[in-house]
């Protein structure tokens, strides 16, 4: 083998399974023949390759589609209890003596950016379900933006918000269109209020209530997901792992970033380009990976059946 | 339709041709000015086989490489004459009211 087919072939190893298996050979051929070999050549390759590996894991569209409605309607309802907790935190601290109730108005985006998502995950209006979206994840970027700063952690403390905000609107493009209510909605609901309600009970001195509701708020929405068809539950999951890889490379992967700024505050670090593109790449990396476990594990079963 | 996928269509409503075959074919049609590399190419390949508007005509060894011909099928060949009625329809239009632009400035190509 030369050492340009050697080349050739680790990069058309990027395809998936199936597409090799049909045209690696041809494709070979085409590549060898080519008199137009270099960089660009090997970015038409990659560029291809990573477009029939999402193709390929959104080719059981309909099954996708369904997933991601819910995985929409359920995402959207805990990122609009995450904002409502900060308004019920101002609700419930504008009742101390001499307090005015004050909301700022990015806090104002957020909530009302979800809000609108929800009635289009609801109804299941794409254009009105991404408008929301799009306005909650500026809500998001700019509540991020601002503390930078002065905190750069804060990029790594709300990774697993912002992640979330750009799959639910990514999700809601893609979802199935009509109206919805899936079961295990009232599960997810409660969970959502009980988000809302951690926003608010300190003001009355209720910490161990305080400390209980974030946990009582996970188990909730557990029921709600578990309750879902194992199709659509498995797909869920997928589409929940970019947010759910988001904790462990906050933990390891930036603990010596964070305790730095923490420890030295007088000579804060920012992070760098190789951690925004790690911090990008991650999410993605995750879902294909995962998306691809996922379609496997279910061709074994079709094959079983 | 894109633009790829017409030309790479076009390419095959003359004859079977295998992969590297369609790539000069759409150079020459084009003048060189698309040069259809092997990603795009198979992507596009692989998406109109799926849609049923191309089929594998035969296989063949050559230099111990494998060479695949394509060719169109009857659907490949009424979405292409489809496509080329639209486009011949627009060029008219656009033709005609060239014409007209130079008669309102007295023959000027402006």
């Amino acid at each position: 083998m030369t050492t340009p087919e050697i080349r050739y072939r680790r990069l058309l190893a990027l395809y998936p399974s199936d597409f090799r298996r049909e045209y690696e050979e041809e494709m070979l051929a085409v590549l060898m023949a080519d008199p137009r070999p270099g960089a660009a050549q090997i970015a038409d390759v990659l560029r291809a390759a990573l477009a029939a590996r999402l193709r390929q894991t959104w080719s059981g569209a309909g099954a996708w589609g369904r997933a991601a409605r819910v995985f929409q309607l359920f995402g959207v309802i805990a990122m609009l209890a995450i904002s409502l907790r900060r308004v019920a935190a101002a609700v419930a601290g504008a009742t101390w003596p001499g307090r005015a109730f004050h909301l700022d108005s990015v806090d104002g985006l957020r909530a009302a950016g979800w809000a609108v998502a929800l009635a289009g995950a609801l109804y299941g209006l794409r254009a009105l379900g991404a408008a929301g979206a799009a306005a909650g994840l500026t809500g998001e970027i700019i509540f991020t933006a601002r503390i930078y700063p002065d905190t750069p952690a804060v990029v790594i403390d709300r990774y697993w918000q912002l992640v979330a905000a750009v799959l639910l609107l990514a999700a809601g493009l893609v979802a199935e269109r009509g109206p919805v209510r899936p079961r295990g909605w009232a599960w997810i609901a409660l969970a959502g209020a009980a988000l809302v309600a951690h926003g608010a009970v300190l003001r009355y001195g209720l910490w161990q209530a305080y400390a209980a509701l974030p946990w009582v708020s996970v188990v909730l929405a557990g029921v709600g997901v578990a309750r879902q068809e194992p199709e659509t539950r498995r797909r869920m999951i997928a589409l929940a792992v970019p947010v759910l890889a988001t904790f462990p490379v906050e933990r390891a992967g930036f603990a010596g970033f964070v305790e730095h700024n923490m420890r030295h505050p007088e000579a804060l670090r920012v992070l760098g380009p190789g951690q925004w593109i790690a911090l990008v790449l991650i999410p993605v990396a995750a879902f294909v990976v995962v998306a691809d476990i996922n379609r496997r594990l279910e061709r074994g079963r079709a094959e079983r059946r | 339709m894109t633009e790829q996928t017409f030309l790479i269509l076009t390419a095959l409503a003359g004859e079977s041709l295998h992969g590297y075959a369609v790539i000069e074919d759409v150079a020459r049609q084009t003048a060189g000015r698309v040069k259809l590399r092997a990603g795009t190419l198979y992507a596009v390949l692989d998406r109109l086989r799926g849609a049923g508007l191309i089929e594998v005509d035969r296989e063949e060894v050559v230099q111990s490489r494998l060479r695949r011909y394509y060719r169109l099928t009857a659907a490949g060949a009424e979405s292409l004459t489809a496509e080329a009625a639209r486009l011949r329809e627009r060029a008219t239009l656009a033709e005609g009211r060239l014409r007209a632009r130079r008669a309102d400035f007295g023959g000027a190509t402006a």
